[in-house]
């Protein structure tokens, strides 16, 4: 179940475009990383696909059909959107309500509930907050009480916006375990980052922005290697690749492991 | 076009202009102004005077270049409370001329005269107040009352609650957004949209609660309560020959208004 | 002359179930850049509201133990002394802008007209920081219809031009891209070539971990580190407060693990630069 955006565009009411002939596809379970400057509509690309804004030009399909006639939280249903800052998203007395409030919104059946929220509970680790007010958690664990109340819908895609910004050591390990589930289950995962290490360490494909329009849309090392794309994007290598490069070690080492592998 | 940097820094370094001699009043003498015109509608009887002076705060507004603005608001001022006044005062005050007999409510000249009269004198006070915030920014108000020893939390407390307001529109559209990412309906009529917004309600509040907290401590990083002479980047134009006239202008018109109304004339 | 200096000090906000900050001992020297690293929740920015003086003129709470900054105890300065030595930048880029200015030009100066600055010493001022964070482009925008990003550049430019000797700063970055913060950090890094001393909260180790002087970890409310960066950043114990070490470092961490340490642990791409190249010749001219 492909979600397509074909030759999307967007203009704000005040006149500013913000993207312009944007198209992409993303299918079941890849991996997708946006990158690029603040600015360049990474921010924007996304909301198309989940229908928070709306194209002013060109269309955006999910499994072929055009999300034209319908809702936001329709679409939202299918495309989840976790938001940079969770408190944006949060508002529930306890973690608990925060997860089951839209299965009892969807007058889902006690079973089918238990089941998803279940499954969202243990793809966070969020288990021992389940009584605890949002508000009374750390920033950290407030990220993944968002992305469990978005994952408890029944989403096909999901969009992390900025995921690592703020998590510790044990908070990535968890996210990246995460990743890995939502890959089996045959749940796509587009990202919107800066963190580059995230980039090379979890996503195969990348996409680069700038100016409101795609550089680059590919694999991480074709794009990782051209450099007139990191200039165009203004993006750049994460630090071991960029020794790698400067040392003359290898031009398409990526992650810390590929440049551990050529130090000799 | 934007101006470069040193354009705008040299804009600032200028005294203080609007680009506009009737933006370029003061504040003060603005206020004598309008409500010398306001005065003048209101004390004559009938109901040409006050539309004249209507009319008057829209040509001074175009003068100022804020006209068309101004028109739009003024115009759906009229429509909205001018109308109703006038269709209300027309039909239930009760006189001899009956025009169109209408049963127990009869549309009377005298009704209409009133309605008129009524409906038109307030809209000349509206009218006189929407030009007012039309030409004098609450930034240039708020500066205008620091000089004459008004207390800087006071002008903040004014400007950043209008503020608030704006902020607040801009906030209920994030969290209808952040419910509708979630899947929760918030597109339709009001009632699907009161569900989507109602929950959130609570913690949106409590959120520009302690935002106002931290907003303060925001504020006295800028020295906002250093005691001690604060000097002011904009270099409001002070009193001119200009404003004295206005204000002369002014208080002439309220005595002749006044005496003629006294005496008859109107 | 010391900066800060922090003797046993605990401190409970008023209605909170747990401390926030619980015996913290910590010296910080004049004329440094001093990191301070750890979780959100850590105590990272109780330290800087307290060292700011935040605490206690703004939030009510138990304070114990000793506070002196700058050779004298906290409880004896005043706000407005405080407002004036101490510039300070939290982490909200939406309460950072006073929302009562209608251009960012006006926003900036600010801080200026509240200390009295003559209006022409002031606009030169103001220009001159525009300039030094670029921020050109919107120097016209009203303040309030800034991205959030926009606003930590306006915000941190604020602060900057009232040109205080010490600055405090919760996490200037966090809505920057990279190139835009490293950007920032060299300008905090001009700010001490200035011979100011400043306290930087932040997550991005990687650029701390080039510019600070020192780096203070905080965990569960307590200093658990606090050293010059070298010692605490390449120091084994770094890792087991859940901080995620430089790129770098960790590059050198699992050479170290498979077999092949470097001769010292990089926490700069350049330290990294060098060590590996050095590597490199040894092994060619065997």
């Amino acid at each position: 179940m492909p979600i397509e955006l074909h030759g999307v565009g967007f203009t704000y009411p005040d006149g500013s475009r913000a993207i312009d002939d944007v198209s992409l596809r993303v299918a079941d379970g890849e991996r997708v990383a946006i990158v690029g400057q603040n600015g360049a509509g990474k921010t924007t690309t996304v909301k198309l696909m989940n229908r928070l804004l709306i194209p002013t030009k060109g269309d955006v399909l999910i499994d072929g059909a055009s999300t034209a006639k319908r809702t936001t939280a329709e679409v939202a249903r299918d495309v989840g959107y976790v938001f940079q800052n969770p408190d944006d998203q949060l508002f529930a007395a306890d973690v608990r309500s925060e997860i089951e409030y839209l299965p009892k919104y969807l007058h889902w059946s006690d079973q089918k509930r238990e089941e998803r929220c279940s499954r969202a509970i243990e793809l966070t680790g969020i288990q021992d907050h389940l009584d605890t007010n949002p508000k009374d958690l750390p920033s950290a664990v407030r990220k993944f009480v968002a992305i469990a109340a978005v994952l408890v819908s029944e989403c096909r895609y999901v969009i992390l916006d900025e995921p690592t910004a703020g998590l510790d050591s044990r908070g990535l390990a968890l996210l990246h375990g995460m990743l890995d589930r939502l890959r089996d289950e045959g749940v796509a995962v587009i990202t919107i980052t800066h963190d580059m290490r995230f980039v090379v360490d979890a996503f195969e494909r990348v996409v680069a922005m700038a100016d409101g329009g795609v550089i680059a849309d590919g694999d991480r090392r074709d794009v990782f290697l051209d450099d007139d794309i990191l200039r165009r994007s203004r993006i750049r290598r994460p630090d071991a690749a960029q020794l790698a490069r400067d040392l003359g070690l290898g031009r398409r080492a990526l992650t810390v492991d590929d440049v551990v592998a050529l130090v000799p | 076009m934007t101006s470069t940097l040193a354009a705008v820094a040299a804009r600032y370094r200028r005294p203080m202009t609007l680009g506009n001699a009737v933006l370029d009043i003061h504040p003060t003498a603005m206020v004598a102004g309008i409500t010398a015109l306001i005065v003048v509608g209101l004390v004559s009887a009938g109901w040409v005077a006050p539309l004249v002076v209507s009319v008057l705060f829209v040509v001074i507004a175009f003068l100022a270049g804020r006209g068309r603005s101004y028109l739009g608001t003024i115009l759906k001022l009229w429509l909205a409370v001018g109308l109703i006044l006038f269709v209300l005062r027309a039909l239930l005050v009760k006189g001899q001329t009956v025009l169109v007999p209408l049963g127990p409510i009869a549309i009377t000249r005298e009704g209409i005269q009133d309605g008129l009269r009524f409906s038109i004198a307030v809209m000349a006070i509206c009218g006189g107040v929407t030009l007012f915030f039309a030409i004098v920014s609450m930034r240039r108000l708020m500066l205008a009352l620091e000089r004459i020893g008004v207390s800087p939390r006071v002008s903040y407390v004014i400007l950043a609650s209008f503020q608030a307001i704006t902020d607040l529109g801009a906030t209920a559209r994030v969290v209808l957004d952040a419910q509708k990412a979630r899947g929760i309906e918030a597109e339709g009529n009001v009632f699907v949209r009161a569900r989507a917004f109602f929950p959130v309600l609570a913690p949106v509040f409590l959120t520009a609660m302690s935002a106002t907290e931290e907003r303060a401590i925001a504020l006295d990083a800028r020295a906002f309560n250093n005691p001690g002479r604060h000097t002011s980047l904009l270099d409001l134009k002070t009193w001119t020959g200009v404003d004295t006239a206005l204000v002369a202008v002014a208080a002439a018109m309220v005595a002749a208004a006044v005496a003629g109304g006294v005496l008859g004339w109107f | 002359m010391v900066l800060a200096a922090l003797k046993g000090v605990g401190f409970t906000y008023a209605y909170a179930e747990h401390p926030a900050l619980v015996d913290v001992d910590l010296q910080l020297e004049e004329g440094l850049l001093h990191g301070i690293v750890g979780l959100n929740s850590s105590g990272k920015t109780t330290l800087c509201s307290l060292i700011r003086g935040v605490i206690p003129h703004f939030h009510q709470g138990d304070l114990t133990g000793e506070v002196t900054i700058l050779g004298r105890p906290l409880l004896e300065w005043d706000a407005a002394e405080l407002s004036r030595t101490i510039g300070c930048v939290f982490d909200n880029p939406f309460t950072q802008i006073s929302g009562i200015r209608d251009s960012v030009f006006e926003e900036i100066a600010i801080g200026l007209e509240n200390l009295g600055v003559p209006r022409t010493d002031m606009i030169d001022r103001v220009e001159r920081v525009v300039e030094q964070l670029g921020i050109e482009a919107i120097v016209e925008k009203n303040p309030n219809e800034l991205s959030g990003g926009q606003r930590q550049k306006v915000a941190f430019a604020s602060i900057v031009a009232m040109d205080a000797p010490v600055v405090v700063i919760d996490e200037p970055t966090s809505q920057l891209d990279p190139e835009a913060s490293e950007a920032v950090f060299e300008i905090i890094d001009g700010l001490k070539a200035q011979g100011k001393s400043i306290v930087l909260a932040e997550h991005k180790i990687d650029l701390l971990a080039q510019y600070a002087d020192t780096v203070t970890v905080m965990h569960a409310g307590t200093v658990v580190m606090s050293g010059p960066t070298r010692d605490v950043v390449g120091s084994d114990e770094f890792g087991s407060y859940g901080v995620v070490a430089p790129e770098v470092t960790e590059l050198g961490r699992r050479l170290a693990a498979a077999g092949r340490p470097l001769d010292r642990l990089p926490i700069t791409r350049g330290e990294a630069f060098d060590e590996i190249s050095a590597r490199m010749r040894s092994t060619h001219a065997h």
